[in-house]
Protein backbone atom coordinates (compact mmCIF):
# COMPACT_ATOMS: atom_id res chain seq x y z
CA UNK A 1 0.00 0.00 0.00
CA UNK A 2 2.94 2.50 1.17
CA UNK A 3 4.95 1.88 -1.97
CA UNK A 4 1.17 2.48 -4.56
CA UNK A 5 1.04 5.84 -2.02
CA UNK A 6 4.88 6.61 -2.93
CA UNK A 7 3.98 6.30 -6.28
CA UNK A 8 1.33 7.92 -6.71
CA UNK A 9 3.13 11.30 -5.07
CA UNK A 10 5.82 10.94 -7.55
CA UNK A 11 4.03 10.25 -10.51
CA UNK A 12 0.86 12.23 -9.97
CA UNK A 13 0.28 14.96 -7.39
CA UNK A 14 3.17 17.16 -5.96
CA UNK A 15 5.47 14.85 -8.79
CA UNK A 16 5.43 14.61 -12.56
CA UNK A 17 2.35 15.34 -13.89
CA UNK A 18 0.70 18.01 -11.41
CA UNK A 19 4.13 19.89 -12.16
CA UNK A 20 4.43 19.54 -15.78
CA UNK A 21 0.38 20.80 -15.89
CA UNK A 22 0.53 23.29 -13.53
CA UNK A 23 3.84 24.78 -14.69
CA UNK A 24 2.68 24.87 -18.46
CA UNK A 25 -0.57 27.06 -17.13
CA UNK A 26 1.93 29.10 -15.29
CA UNK A 27 4.23 30.08 -18.14
CA UNK A 28 0.69 30.36 -20.15
CA UNK A 29 0.42 33.25 -17.34
CA UNK A 30 3.48 34.39 -17.03
CA UNK A 31 3.22 35.48 -20.71
CA UNK A 32 -0.03 36.34 -21.03
CA UNK A 33 0.45 39.04 -17.85
CA UNK A 34 3.91 40.04 -20.22
CA UNK A 35 1.86 40.87 -23.20
CA UNK A 36 -0.48 42.41 -21.04
CA UNK A 37 1.22 45.36 -19.69
CA UNK A 38 3.67 45.37 -23.33
CA UNK A 39 -0.10 46.49 -24.54
CA UNK A 40 -0.67 43.48 -26.42
CA UNK A 41 -3.12 40.49 -26.33
CA UNK A 42 -0.66 37.34 -25.73
CA UNK A 43 -1.73 33.60 -26.48
CA UNK A 44 -5.23 33.55 -27.57
CA UNK A 45 -6.02 31.35 -29.82
CA UNK A 46 -4.84 28.38 -28.26
CA UNK A 47 -7.56 26.81 -25.88
CA UNK A 48 -9.64 29.41 -24.33
CA UNK A 49 -7.58 32.47 -24.31
CA UNK A 50 -4.39 30.42 -25.68
CA UNK A 51 -4.09 28.84 -22.35
CA UNK A 52 -2.75 25.73 -24.23
CA UNK A 53 0.13 27.99 -25.70
CA UNK A 54 2.89 26.23 -23.90
CA UNK A 55 1.58 22.85 -24.26
CA UNK A 56 1.42 23.08 -28.09
CA UNK A 57 5.23 24.52 -27.85
CA UNK A 58 6.58 21.96 -26.09
CA UNK A 59 4.84 19.04 -27.82
CA UNK A 60 5.53 20.62 -31.24
CA UNK A 61 9.27 20.54 -29.88
CA UNK A 62 9.09 16.54 -28.75
CA UNK A 63 7.96 15.80 -32.48
CA UNK A 64 10.35 17.93 -34.63
CA UNK A 65 13.88 16.28 -36.18
CA UNK A 66 16.73 16.18 -33.07
CA UNK A 67 20.06 17.31 -34.61
CA UNK A 68 23.48 16.31 -33.18
CA UNK A 69 26.00 19.13 -34.14
CA UNK A 70 28.97 17.12 -35.21
CA UNK A 71 31.49 18.86 -33.06
CA UNK A 72 29.76 18.14 -30.15
CA UNK A 73 30.47 15.78 -27.12
CA UNK A 74 27.53 13.39 -27.81
CA UNK A 75 27.18 11.40 -24.26
CA UNK A 76 26.81 15.33 -22.58
CA UNK A 77 25.15 16.99 -24.87
CA UNK A 78 22.46 13.82 -24.73
CA UNK A 79 22.83 13.48 -20.77
CA UNK A 80 21.88 17.90 -19.67
CA UNK A 81 18.72 17.84 -20.80
CA UNK A 82 17.68 14.82 -19.10
CA UNK A 83 19.62 15.46 -15.82
CA UNK A 84 18.34 19.19 -15.45
CA UNK A 85 14.33 18.10 -15.97
CA UNK A 86 15.45 15.47 -13.37
CA UNK A 87 16.73 17.62 -10.56
CA UNK A 88 13.70 19.80 -10.62
CA UNK A 89 11.01 17.12 -11.08
CA UNK A 90 12.91 16.11 -7.12
CA UNK A 91 13.59 19.24 -6.06
CA UNK A 92 9.73 19.74 -6.28
CA UNK A 93 9.24 16.26 -4.29
CA UNK A 94 10.41 18.10 -1.36
CA UNK A 95 7.91 21.05 -1.35
CA UNK A 96 5.38 20.43 1.08
CA UNK A 97 1.72 21.01 -0.76
CA UNK A 98 0.28 17.87 0.89
CA UNK A 99 -0.45 18.99 4.21
CA UNK A 100 1.91 20.86 6.00
CA UNK A 101 4.71 18.66 5.33
CA UNK A 102 5.55 16.71 2.58
CA UNK A 103 5.73 12.85 2.48
CA UNK A 104 9.28 12.65 2.31
CA UNK A 105 10.56 16.00 4.46
CA UNK A 106 13.70 15.50 6.42
CA UNK A 107 15.70 17.31 8.65
CA UNK A 108 17.87 19.56 6.15
CA UNK A 109 15.65 18.78 3.10
CA UNK A 110 16.21 22.80 2.37
CA UNK A 111 19.87 22.28 1.75
CA UNK A 112 19.04 19.11 -0.71
CA UNK A 113 16.25 21.42 -2.42
CA UNK A 114 18.73 24.97 -2.61
CA UNK A 115 21.03 21.69 -4.23
CA UNK A 116 18.89 20.26 -6.36
CA UNK A 117 17.64 23.45 -7.94
CA UNK A 118 21.61 24.93 -8.11
CA UNK A 119 21.69 21.88 -10.72
CA UNK A 120 19.82 22.86 -13.84
CA UNK A 121 22.33 25.90 -13.73
CA UNK A 122 25.32 24.10 -14.31
CA UNK A 123 23.43 21.23 -16.43
CA UNK A 124 23.08 24.13 -19.00
CA UNK A 125 26.74 25.71 -18.38
CA UNK A 126 27.50 21.87 -19.46
CA UNK A 127 25.00 22.14 -22.15
CA UNK A 128 26.44 25.42 -23.97
CA UNK A 129 30.17 24.17 -23.04
CA UNK A 130 29.62 20.53 -24.81
CA UNK A 131 27.66 22.27 -27.81
CA UNK A 132 31.08 23.67 -28.73
CA UNK A 133 29.87 26.55 -30.93
CA UNK A 134 30.85 29.89 -30.03
CA UNK A 135 27.65 31.71 -29.47
CA UNK A 136 26.63 28.75 -26.81
CA UNK A 137 30.15 28.87 -25.16
CA UNK A 138 29.71 32.24 -24.18
CA UNK A 139 26.54 31.91 -23.38
CA UNK A 140 27.76 28.67 -21.05
CA UNK A 141 30.14 31.17 -19.69
CA UNK A 142 27.79 33.77 -18.69
CA UNK A 143 25.51 31.12 -16.90
CA UNK A 144 28.32 30.45 -14.64
CA UNK A 145 29.27 34.07 -13.89
CA UNK A 146 26.24 34.58 -13.18
CA UNK A 147 25.73 31.38 -10.91
CA UNK A 148 28.61 33.20 -8.30
CA UNK A 149 26.23 36.22 -8.61
CA UNK A 150 22.87 35.36 -7.49
CA UNK A 151 23.80 32.01 -5.55
CA UNK A 152 25.10 33.47 -2.08
CA UNK A 153 22.15 36.37 -1.85
CA UNK A 154 20.09 33.53 -2.72
CA UNK A 155 21.17 30.88 -0.42
CA UNK A 156 21.48 33.70 2.31
CA UNK A 157 17.28 34.85 1.78
CA UNK A 158 16.42 31.15 2.29
CA UNK A 159 18.66 30.83 5.66
CA UNK A 160 16.27 33.68 6.92
CA UNK A 161 13.14 31.78 7.62
CA UNK A 162 15.45 28.75 8.85
CA UNK A 163 17.28 30.68 11.28
CA UNK A 164 13.93 32.44 12.06
CA UNK A 165 11.88 28.82 12.80
CA UNK A 166 15.34 27.35 13.88
CA UNK A 167 14.89 24.06 11.80
CA UNK A 168 16.61 23.26 8.07
CA UNK A 169 13.27 21.40 7.28
CA UNK A 170 11.54 23.33 4.66
CA UNK A 171 8.19 21.59 6.48
CA UNK A 172 8.84 23.10 9.89
CA UNK A 173 9.83 26.72 8.38
CA UNK A 174 6.46 26.66 6.12
CA UNK A 175 4.50 25.84 9.22
CA UNK A 176 6.29 28.04 11.66
CA UNK A 177 3.65 30.70 11.26
CA UNK A 178 0.74 28.35 11.62
CA UNK A 179 1.87 26.23 14.73
CA UNK A 180 3.69 29.48 16.65
CA UNK A 181 0.68 31.54 16.17
CA UNK A 182 3.53 34.32 14.94
CA UNK A 183 2.55 35.88 11.74
CA UNK A 184 4.42 38.71 12.36
CA UNK A 185 7.32 36.59 10.56
CA UNK A 186 6.05 37.50 7.42
CA UNK A 187 6.47 41.20 7.72
CA UNK A 188 9.38 40.91 8.95
CA UNK A 189 11.16 38.84 6.32
CA UNK A 190 10.03 41.53 3.58
CA UNK A 191 13.54 42.37 2.85
CA UNK A 192 14.71 38.67 2.12
CA UNK A 193 11.45 37.83 0.35
CA UNK A 194 12.56 40.25 -2.05
CA UNK A 195 16.21 39.19 -2.27
CA UNK A 196 14.61 35.80 -2.91
CA UNK A 197 12.71 37.29 -5.71
CA UNK A 198 15.30 38.92 -7.58
CA UNK A 199 17.71 35.76 -7.51
CA UNK A 200 14.87 33.73 -8.58
CA UNK A 201 13.92 35.94 -11.37
CA UNK A 202 18.38 35.28 -12.49
CA UNK A 203 18.17 31.79 -11.48
CA UNK A 204 15.45 31.26 -14.13
CA UNK A 205 17.61 33.50 -16.69
CA UNK A 206 14.31 36.24 -17.25
CA UNK A 207 14.78 39.60 -17.72
CA UNK A 208 16.78 41.90 -16.65
CA UNK A 209 19.07 39.01 -15.72
CA UNK A 210 19.09 37.17 -19.26
CA UNK A 211 22.11 38.14 -20.51
CA UNK A 212 23.44 34.16 -21.02
CA UNK A 213 20.68 34.35 -23.38
CA UNK A 214 20.23 37.41 -24.64
CA UNK A 215 19.14 37.06 -28.16
CA UNK A 216 20.22 40.14 -29.75
CA UNK A 217 24.02 39.10 -28.61
CA UNK A 218 24.38 35.74 -28.28
CA UNK A 219 21.55 34.18 -30.18
CA UNK A 220 20.47 31.47 -28.19
CA UNK A 221 22.96 31.59 -25.45
CA UNK A 222 24.01 27.81 -24.47
CA UNK A 223 20.62 26.59 -25.96
CA UNK A 224 21.95 27.39 -29.76
CA UNK A 225 22.70 23.90 -30.93
CA UNK A 226 19.70 22.46 -29.19
CA UNK A 227 16.63 21.63 -31.48
CA UNK A 228 13.60 18.88 -31.25
CA UNK A 229 13.11 17.41 -27.92
CA UNK A 230 15.88 18.18 -25.93
CA UNK A 231 15.38 22.14 -26.77
CA UNK A 232 11.57 21.18 -25.55
CA UNK A 233 12.95 19.42 -22.33
CA UNK A 234 14.90 22.75 -21.66
CA UNK A 235 11.77 24.63 -21.82
CA UNK A 236 9.81 21.55 -19.73
CA UNK A 237 12.82 22.42 -17.07
CA UNK A 238 12.33 26.21 -17.25
CA UNK A 239 8.38 26.12 -16.20
CA UNK A 240 8.83 23.55 -13.85
CA UNK A 241 12.21 25.58 -11.80
CA UNK A 242 9.29 28.57 -12.29
CA UNK A 243 6.71 26.41 -10.51
CA UNK A 244 9.33 24.90 -7.62
CA UNK A 245 11.19 28.34 -7.24
CA UNK A 246 7.90 30.19 -6.40
CA UNK A 247 6.13 27.40 -4.78
CA UNK A 248 9.47 27.32 -2.79
CA UNK A 249 9.69 31.18 -2.06
CA UNK A 250 5.78 30.96 -1.05
CA UNK A 251 6.36 28.10 1.54
CA UNK A 252 9.68 29.87 3.33
CA UNK A 253 8.36 33.72 3.32
CA UNK A 254 4.33 33.80 2.55
CA UNK A 255 3.16 31.18 5.14
CA UNK A 256 3.03 28.00 3.52
CA UNK A 257 0.40 25.95 2.38
CA UNK A 258 -1.59 25.05 6.00
CA UNK A 259 -4.77 24.10 6.58
CA UNK A 260 -5.94 20.66 5.36
CA UNK A 261 -5.74 19.02 1.96
CA UNK A 262 -8.11 21.17 0.16
CA UNK A 263 -6.89 24.92 1.72
CA UNK A 264 -3.70 23.96 1.30
CA UNK A 265 -3.65 23.07 -2.44
CA UNK A 266 -5.74 26.36 -3.04
CA UNK A 267 -3.12 28.31 -0.74
CA UNK A 268 -0.62 26.15 -3.36
CA UNK A 269 -2.07 27.96 -6.46
CA UNK A 270 -3.20 31.19 -4.80
CA UNK A 271 0.68 31.64 -2.97
CA UNK A 272 2.48 30.32 -6.44
CA UNK A 273 0.79 32.85 -8.73
CA UNK A 274 1.13 35.63 -6.84
CA UNK A 275 4.93 35.42 -6.43
CA UNK A 276 4.68 34.69 -10.11
CA UNK A 277 2.84 37.78 -10.91
CA UNK A 278 5.37 39.36 -9.11
CA UNK A 279 8.21 37.65 -10.86
CA UNK A 280 6.39 39.04 -14.51
CA UNK A 281 6.28 42.42 -13.07
CA UNK A 282 9.64 42.87 -12.44
CA UNK A 283 10.31 40.96 -16.55
CA UNK A 284 8.09 43.48 -17.98
CA UNK A 285 9.20 46.73 -16.08
CA UNK A 286 12.87 45.91 -16.50
CA UNK A 287 15.59 45.67 -19.26
CA UNK A 288 18.54 43.65 -19.64
CA UNK A 289 21.57 44.58 -17.59
CA UNK A 290 25.20 43.50 -18.37
CA UNK A 291 26.76 40.47 -17.06
CA UNK A 292 29.26 42.48 -14.89
CA UNK A 293 26.35 44.80 -13.66
CA UNK A 294 24.51 41.72 -12.82
CA UNK A 295 27.93 40.73 -10.58
CA UNK A 296 28.12 44.13 -9.15
CA UNK A 297 24.33 44.49 -8.46
CA UNK A 298 24.02 40.94 -6.54
CA UNK A 299 27.16 41.68 -4.39
CA UNK A 300 26.49 45.01 -3.40
CA UNK A 301 23.27 45.44 -2.75
CA UNK A 302 21.67 41.65 -2.31
CA UNK A 303 24.39 40.08 -0.53
CA UNK A 304 24.20 43.03 1.97
CA UNK A 305 20.67 43.67 2.26
CA UNK A 306 20.12 39.75 2.92
CA UNK A 307 22.52 40.17 5.48
CA UNK A 308 21.23 42.93 6.95
CA UNK A 309 17.94 41.02 7.11
CA UNK A 310 20.09 37.92 8.73
CA UNK A 311 20.72 40.67 11.51
CA UNK A 312 17.28 41.92 12.08
CA UNK A 313 15.94 37.94 12.41
CA UNK A 314 18.83 37.35 14.66
CA UNK A 315 18.18 40.16 17.13
CA UNK A 316 14.42 39.37 17.17
CA UNK A 317 15.21 36.10 18.39
CA UNK A 318 17.61 37.14 21.20
CA UNK A 319 14.97 39.97 22.01
CA UNK A 320 12.44 37.47 22.68
CA UNK A 321 14.77 35.04 24.29
CA UNK A 322 13.80 32.23 22.20
CA UNK A 323 17.53 31.68 20.41
CA UNK B 1 -4.69 10.19 -33.03
CA UNK B 2 -1.21 11.38 -32.05
CA UNK B 3 -0.49 12.29 -35.49
CA UNK B 4 -3.42 14.63 -35.09
CA UNK B 5 -2.21 16.39 -31.79
CA UNK B 6 1.53 16.78 -33.55
CA UNK B 7 -0.17 18.51 -36.26
CA UNK B 8 -2.46 20.67 -34.14
CA UNK B 9 0.66 21.78 -32.07
CA UNK B 10 2.74 22.33 -34.51
CA UNK B 11 -0.10 24.47 -36.66
CA UNK B 12 -0.60 26.29 -33.17
CA UNK B 13 3.27 27.62 -32.53
CA UNK B 14 5.20 28.06 -35.62
CA UNK B 15 8.84 29.88 -34.23
CA UNK B 16 9.84 31.97 -36.85
CA UNK B 17 13.57 33.09 -38.04
CA UNK B 18 14.04 36.29 -39.46
CA UNK B 19 17.04 35.94 -42.44
CA UNK B 20 17.99 39.17 -44.74
CA UNK B 21 19.01 37.41 -48.05
CA UNK B 22 20.36 40.60 -48.93
CA UNK B 23 17.25 43.11 -49.17
CA UNK B 24 17.20 46.99 -48.95
CA UNK B 25 16.06 46.79 -45.05
CA UNK B 26 12.22 48.46 -46.20
CA UNK B 27 11.08 44.23 -45.88
CA UNK B 28 12.83 43.62 -42.59
CA UNK B 29 11.38 47.22 -41.29
CA UNK B 30 7.76 45.59 -41.94
CA UNK B 31 8.62 42.17 -41.20
CA UNK B 32 9.78 43.53 -37.30
CA UNK B 33 6.31 45.97 -37.42
CA UNK B 34 4.45 42.68 -37.86
CA UNK B 35 6.19 41.81 -34.55
CA UNK B 36 5.18 44.52 -32.91
CA UNK B 37 2.68 44.97 -30.37
CA UNK B 38 0.52 46.41 -32.93
CA UNK B 39 -0.40 43.06 -34.33
CA UNK B 40 0.98 41.27 -31.75
CA UNK B 41 1.86 37.91 -33.94
CA UNK B 42 2.19 36.22 -30.41
CA UNK B 43 -1.53 35.81 -30.78
CA UNK B 44 -1.03 32.56 -32.58
CA UNK B 45 1.70 31.23 -30.87
CA UNK B 46 4.03 33.38 -33.45
CA UNK B 47 7.69 33.71 -31.61
CA UNK B 48 11.05 35.34 -33.07
CA UNK B 49 13.77 33.00 -32.82
CA UNK B 50 17.22 34.15 -32.97
CA UNK B 51 18.49 30.46 -33.41
CA UNK B 52 17.72 29.02 -36.80
CA UNK B 53 17.80 25.14 -34.67
CA UNK B 54 14.71 26.61 -32.96
CA UNK B 55 13.22 27.72 -35.96
CA UNK B 56 10.12 26.13 -37.75
CA UNK B 57 9.39 29.03 -40.67
CA UNK B 58 12.45 30.89 -42.12
CA UNK B 59 11.12 34.25 -43.28
CA UNK B 60 13.28 35.32 -46.21
CA UNK B 61 13.56 38.80 -47.59
CA UNK B 62 15.81 40.16 -50.68
CA UNK B 63 17.25 38.65 -54.00
CA UNK B 64 19.88 36.29 -52.44
CA UNK B 65 22.81 38.27 -53.92
CA UNK B 66 25.06 35.29 -54.78
CA UNK B 67 27.46 35.97 -51.33
CA UNK B 68 24.54 34.72 -48.89
CA UNK B 69 23.39 32.20 -51.06
CA UNK B 70 25.89 29.73 -49.48
CA UNK B 71 25.00 31.16 -45.76
CA UNK B 72 21.24 30.73 -46.56
CA UNK B 73 21.50 27.18 -47.43
CA UNK B 74 23.80 26.63 -44.09
CA UNK B 75 20.88 28.56 -42.39
CA UNK B 76 18.41 26.50 -43.93
CA UNK B 77 20.09 22.96 -43.47
CA UNK B 78 20.66 23.81 -39.85
CA UNK B 79 17.19 23.90 -39.28
CA UNK B 80 14.96 21.15 -37.85
CA UNK B 81 12.74 18.99 -39.60
CA UNK B 82 9.83 19.92 -40.93
CA UNK B 83 10.83 23.18 -41.90
CA UNK B 84 9.01 25.75 -43.93
CA UNK B 85 10.31 28.84 -46.22
CA UNK B 86 8.06 32.39 -46.48
CA UNK B 87 9.56 34.52 -48.82
CA UNK B 88 9.30 38.02 -48.12
CA UNK B 89 8.69 40.75 -51.21
CA UNK B 90 8.96 41.13 -54.10
CA UNK B 91 12.92 40.68 -54.33
CA UNK B 92 12.77 37.43 -52.47
CA UNK B 93 10.01 35.95 -55.12
CA UNK B 94 11.76 36.81 -58.39
CA UNK B 95 14.61 39.18 -58.15
CA UNK B 96 12.32 42.34 -58.16
CA UNK B 97 13.64 45.26 -58.71
CA UNK B 98 17.77 43.61 -58.94
CA UNK B 99 16.39 40.93 -61.71
CA UNK B 100 19.00 40.87 -64.36
CA UNK B 101 21.82 41.81 -62.18
CA UNK B 102 24.99 40.33 -62.24
CA UNK B 103 25.41 39.84 -58.84
CA UNK B 104 22.16 38.29 -57.55
CA UNK B 105 20.04 34.60 -57.61
CA UNK B 106 16.82 35.65 -58.57
CA UNK B 107 14.53 34.63 -55.35
CA UNK B 108 14.97 32.77 -52.57
CA UNK B 109 13.74 29.31 -54.50
CA UNK B 110 16.66 28.98 -56.68
CA UNK B 111 18.76 28.46 -53.57
CA UNK B 112 16.56 26.61 -50.94
CA UNK B 113 12.52 25.20 -51.85
CA UNK B 114 10.06 28.13 -50.63
CA UNK B 115 6.98 27.15 -49.53
CA UNK B 116 4.83 30.50 -49.56
CA UNK B 117 5.51 33.74 -51.69
CA UNK B 118 4.72 36.67 -50.39
CA UNK B 119 4.85 39.68 -53.07
CA UNK B 120 4.74 43.61 -52.45
CA UNK B 121 7.34 46.10 -52.59
CA UNK B 122 7.99 46.43 -49.79
CA UNK B 123 5.33 44.07 -48.42
CA UNK B 124 2.27 45.57 -45.98
CA UNK B 125 2.71 43.26 -42.56
CA UNK B 126 -0.84 42.49 -43.03
CA UNK B 127 0.31 40.72 -46.14
CA UNK B 128 3.41 38.85 -44.03
CA UNK B 129 0.44 37.78 -41.65
CA UNK B 130 -1.80 36.40 -44.76
CA UNK B 131 0.79 35.10 -46.33
CA UNK B 132 1.84 32.94 -42.82
CA UNK B 133 -1.75 32.24 -41.91
CA UNK B 134 -2.26 30.77 -45.34
CA UNK B 135 0.75 28.49 -44.56
CA UNK B 136 -0.73 27.23 -41.76
CA UNK B 137 -3.81 26.58 -43.86
CA UNK B 138 -2.17 24.20 -45.97
CA UNK B 139 -0.46 22.69 -43.45
CA UNK B 140 -3.58 22.01 -41.71
CA UNK B 141 -5.57 20.54 -44.43
CA UNK B 142 -2.24 18.67 -45.51
CA UNK B 143 -2.37 14.78 -44.53
CA UNK B 144 0.06 14.88 -40.97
Amino acid sequence: MDAIKVLIYIAIFPGFLFQSVFSTYLEWLDRKLYARMQNRLGPLYTGWNGILQPVADILKLFAKEDIVPASADKFMFNLMPVLSLASVFAAGLYLPIWHLTSYNSFEGDLIVVAYLLAIPSFALFLAGWFSVSPFSLIGATRVLTQLFAYEVPFFLALLTPAVMAGSWKIATISSYPWTSGSWWVIPVQLIAFGVALLTLQAKLERVPFDSPEAETEVVGGPLTEYSGKKLGMFRLQKDILLFVGSALVAALFLGGFGGGIILGCIQLVLKTIFVVILLSVVRAACARIRIDQIVTFSWKYLAPASLVQLLIVLLIKGWKGVA
Amino acid sequence: MLKRLVKWARVKSPWILHFNSGACNACDIEILAALMPHYDLERFGILLKASPRHADVLICSGPVTKQVAKRLKRIYDQMPEPKFVVAVGACACSGGAFRGCYNVMEGVDQVIPVSAYVPGCPVKPEAIIDGVAKLLGKLQQSAA
